[in-house]
């Protein structure tokens, strides 16, 4: 199998779902000609068609609303959000509209469609290109909000959710993109929605995490056992909502002890639900209180440094805290 | 008082001859539209009654004194075309053939009712007759009905949406980018402005500086036309005009109509904001009357008749609402549904408790 990128992983996801379904098509600012900011749509728009790779206007609100319609009329629109950043112009769209048009028409009106959201941290983006607004949307039932961490989950997940019936918010980490390789088939597959996977497997704690910051915690459970010899076992969450509680509660009845790492800030970040369902269904399990490691609750990450070093998680702070929670 | 505001743009003033010139409408058209102004009225009097006698728990958003509007501007449309209504254009189901049973059960809140219980009176829609939905947030549904009509031109469908806004909606966001959307992409929709001159207790001179808001079109490319929307031949014959050309992909249209609504913002709003005399003056142009002595002119009026459909629309009202107080509520754990295409029943309602060392073998 050859060696993807993550961001190749997700081209692909697109090309074969486009190719396997023509209701499938692709809206967001700079998408077509240019092939989205990133390139994630590159050739796109030449091997389908600019009437199925659309570059839209400049307005987030009928990015996602136009292809609420498109989809409730039978399409499988996949909107682009260039930036999570920009994604408040559409939340109307996204929050009232989508979440709830199957709900308020007793599930006579659907609108399948995955609106794609490059997010998050660690390139210097500053303020307005570096958001995890993740929370915004686990907070809406009738979302359902999938972040990534792998190339291989990227690709699975993606063709998952566009052939999802309910609206999906898709999550990108923009510093995934080109920085990890992994064996992705070329055949068509799909990873399946709404399940966690366990990525690590390990006796002593359990660090539950998702995109970026898996990766990270990877690290620091690799790092855990070559300096101390504990064993993590590292849950991926990989959709956020409706959430998977199962495979990380059966983990935790195993380790007793709990690390939840994440890039959104601290305040109802997924951690904060994750945290209180052990707290409410596995409390007798607990031989440490649950650790948090997140972003800070501050408006959005800082673009210098220094400042920005402070907000992300990193291997040393999921370490420090794996750390005291063994040592508890 | 706020007068009718005038129309000035002579872009406007020209399309407007090319309807005054044509010949004039059929008698079984006028009847038909005339028919249709009566049953809105009557079922929304009927529903306005009812919300005074207590038979239904939330509010209600009458269109009374605007049937010109709602019914000139959606008679006519094919089973496959889409309304995406407002919360204030509930008879438009009257229009597309929603059944009254099933809208009655909605004013009740019942089973029944498209919806299953789910919505407050203001927001209707019936998914076989391709009605969205509406939400309370202003503009949205004209968003979403751009991407019906997206749709509908990228599989190649003669179907058109007419989308319903009043000239509130236009102050938001969402209208731009609607108009603004369907303009560049030449999308089969017609934007039916319902200018009542209030949104809620704000006046349309705050609003919006221009007197006709139809003028915003050429903004984005798209014909706007103002017409009185208390007349109901001019609507009629404006939004067939749009929906042909819709139809025939020639693009999308803005409709203006100018008109007016009797009672409050809902049947909770006194409406002290407005003068006695503006509502008198709006009161002297009731369309239903206009249209009477239109037929009359036309030698196509009887008393009787309007007795005959008065009589019918009552005793089709009267069943309608034996079969919604009969319907029931629906179970409270119903509450849980439609939240996905996958139930979370048991995921909501049984949940587990884990012990510690579940397992010891990794």
């Amino acid at each position: 199998m050859p060696l993807t990128t993550y961001i190749d992983a997700i081209t692909s996801a697109l090309r074969e779902e486009m190719a396997r379904d023509e209701r499938v098509f692709i809206i967001g600012e700079d998408v077509g000609a240019m092939g989205g900011v990133f390139k994630v749509t590159k050739g796109l728009q030449e091997e389908f068609g600019s009437d199925r790779v659309i570059d839209s206007p400049l307005a987030e609100g009928i990015i996602v609303s136009s292809s609420i319609g498109a989809a409730m009329a039978g399409m499988r629109p996949v909107p682009e959000i260039q930036f999570a950043d920009f994604i408040a112009p559409a939340m109307d769209s996204i929050v009232e509209q989508a979440a709830k048009l199957r709900y308020r028409s007793a599930g006579t009106q659907t609108c399948p469609l995955t609106v794609r959201v490059c997010y998050g941290g660690g390139t210097g983006g500053g303020l307005y290109h570096s958001q995890t607004n993740t929370s915004w949307f686990i907070q809406t039932p009738g979302l359902m909000v999938v972040a990534p961490s792998s190339p291989y989950d990227a690709k699975g997940l993606l063709k998952a959710a566009i052939r999802n019936d309910d609206p999906v918010l898709f999550f990108e980490h923009k510093k995934l993109y080109r920085s990890i390789k992994e064996e992705v088939p070329a055949d068509d597959y799909t990873v399946p929605l709404m399940k966690a996977a366990i990525k690590r497997k390990g006796s002593d704690v359990t660090a539950i995490s998702h995109g970026y910051m898996l990766q990270l915690t990877l690290q620091a459970a690799e790092k855990m056992k070559e300096e101390s010899g504990a064993e993590v076992a590292v849950i991926d969450l990989r959709t956020l909502a409706p959430l998977d509680k199962d495979t990380f509660l059966e983990s935790v009845a195993r380790t007793s002890r709990v690390v939840v790492v994440h890039e959104a800030n601290r305040t109802l970040g997924i951690g904060a639900e994750v945290s209180a369902i052990i707290a409410e269904e596995a409390f007798d399990c607990l031989d440490a209180p649950v650790t948090r490691v997140t972003g800070p609750d501050i408006p959005a990450i800082p673009a210098c440094p220094p400042l920005e070093k402070f907000y992300m998680p990193s291997v040393e702070k999921i370490v420090a805290a794996l750390k005291r929670t063994l040592d508890y | 008082m706020t007068k009718p505001q005038s129309i000035k743009s002579p872009d406007h003033e020209r399309q407007r001859e090319d309807f005054d010139s044509r010949a004039p409408l059929g008698k079984t058209i006028l009847r038909r539209l005339y028919s249709y102004m009566l049953k809105c009225r009557t079922v929304e009097e009927r529903i306005r009654l009812l919300f005074r006698q207590g038979r239904f728990s939330g509010n209600y958003f009458a269109a009374v004194g605007q049937e010109a509007t709602e019914v000139g501007a959606t008679m006519d449309l094919l089973a496959e075309d889409t309304i995406a209504p407002s919360h204030r254009n509930f008879v438009t189901h009257i229009m597309k053939g929603t059944p009254l049973t099933l809208m009655f059960a909605h004013i009740f809140l019942r089973k029944d009712s498209p919806d299953q219980g789910r919505c407050a009176q203001a927001h209707c829609g019936y998914a076989p007759l391709n009605i969205i939905t509406p939400a309370s947030t202003i503009a949205a549904q004209l968003a979403i009905g751009t991407g019906v009509a997206l749709a509908n031109k990228m599989q190649k469908k003669a179907s058109v949406v007419v989308a319903l806004s009043g000239e509130g909606s236009t102050s938001l966001g969402l209208w731009h980018e609607s108009l603004n959307f369907a303009g560049v992409h030449h999308l089969p929709i017609v934007f039916v402005l319902e200018n009542n001159l209030w949104a809620e207790s704000v006046p349309a001179r705050l609003q919006s500086a221009v007197d006709d808001f139809s003028i915003k079109a050429q903004a984005y490319g798209i014909r706007g036309i103002t017409v009185d929307g208390n007349d109901v031949v001019a609507v009629y014959r404006a939004s067939q005009d749009a929906i042909r050309r819709a139809r025939g992909g020639d693009g999308p249209t803005l409709i203006e109509c100018k008109t007016y609504r009797w009672y409050g913002h809902s049947e909770i709003d006194p409406a002290k904001y407005r003068t006695v005399e503006e509502l008198e003056y709006w009161k002297s142009r009731d369309p239903i009357p206009a249209m009477e002595r239109y037929l009359q002119q036309r030698g196509s009026w009887a008393e009787s008749w309007k007795e005959e459909l008065l009589a019918e629309f009552d005793k089709e009202i009267d069943d309608a609402i034996e079969f919604a107080e009969k319907s029931p509520y629906p179970d409270s754990e119903e509450a849980l549904d439609h939240v996905f295409s996958f139930s979370i029943r048991e995921r909501e309602l049984n949940r587990k408790v884990w012990a510690p060392q579940i397992s010891s073998s990794e």
